[in-house]
């Protein structure tokens, strides 16, 4: 299950209240300062929605990613399971 | 750990410049930081070195920000501004202590003619972006919230995660090409300790 770690800071804040309005989406935490968000299969993400400037969006996964990045572009991202090439 | 040197902050930094007039009015009268100390003096030491002007302006906080006028010298290449992130990389941020202030300060470069590069929202500051008359970077840049011991830490995960990287790709293992590794590799020494804790 492809899961993304997200420091509990305010300006990451908006991954962890969209991750907990959607359904299939899990959040636990915060652990060591941490939250964890995860969900079966593939994670999504778009800057807009989440309200993030390009500079923070492009750092977004900062906090630990555990899967691989199947797109990460100016507006979307999308976490697949697996490790880097 | 032997102990640290006992740096009590900044005193100057400095690059050298080729246009005293134009340097002098952007760091005093447009960016307002007094002049306070100015070495003149003849070239010397081993090297076929110019006369020169090294010059001094407060920045505040004990810290100044200095310059070299080499005199009667042409810029050499290595020296010249090109338009490069990794030029760019070498640029100093001045702070300001509102977003009002920020603005304020946009509104006085743009009032002077220099054009506004960028103005960014970054993790914890939000800067604007001009370019001093040498083509050097300048950032002036207001910080939303102070750093805490959770911004400490996280710093020093992903130090550390990229340090393991460049160590693994300099002893032939696999090579360091994207921020990605670091995140996953984060990720392990992550979980790891949460397991513990």
């Amino acid at each position: 299950m492809p899961k993304i770690l997200v420091l509990d800071v305010p300006e990451f804040r908006p991954l962890v209240e969209e991750a907990r309005a959607r359904t299939g989406y899990t959040v636990t935490g915060p652990r060591l300062g941490y939250w964890r968000i995860e969900a079966p299969g593939v994670l999504e993400f778009r800057r807009k929605a989440l309200g993030f400037k390009p500079a923070v969006w492009h750092g977004a996964l900062t906090g630990g990613l555990v899967g691989r990045i199947e797109r990460f572009d100016n507006e979307e991202m999308r976490i697949v399971d697996g490790s880097a090439p | 750990m032997p102990q640290p040197i006992p740096i009590a902050g900044v005193h100057h930094t400095a690059r050298p410049t080729w246009k005293l007039a134009e340097t002098v009015r952007f760091y005093r009268d447009l960016l307002g930081l007094p002049l306070v100390h100015a070495i003149s003096a003849r070239g010397w030491g081993t090297e076929d070195h110019a006369d020169f002007l090294h010059f001094f302006f407060d920045a505040g906080a004990g810290a100044t920000i200095a310059f070299f006028y080499y005199i009667g010298t042409e810029p050499p290449e290595f020296t010249l501004a090109r338009d490069d992130y990794r030029f760019r990389a070498t640029h100093t941020a001045w702070r300001v202590e509102t977003r009002e202030q920020l603005l304020e300060c946009r509104a006085k470069v743009e009032a002077a003619g220099i054009p506004l590069k960028h103005q960014i929202r970054h993790e914890v500051i939000e800067s604007i972006y001009f370019d001093d008359p040498n083509g050097y970077l300048v950032e002036v840049t207001w910080q939303v919230r102070p750093f805490t011991s959770l911004d400490v830490d996280d710093a020093r995960r992903t130090i550390e995660a990229g340090i393991a990287l460049e160590a693994a790709a300099r002893t032939g293992g696999a090579r360091f090409g994207a921020i990605e590794q670091v995140w996953q590799a984060k990720a392990r020494v992550l979980e790891q300790d949460m397991e513990r804790a």
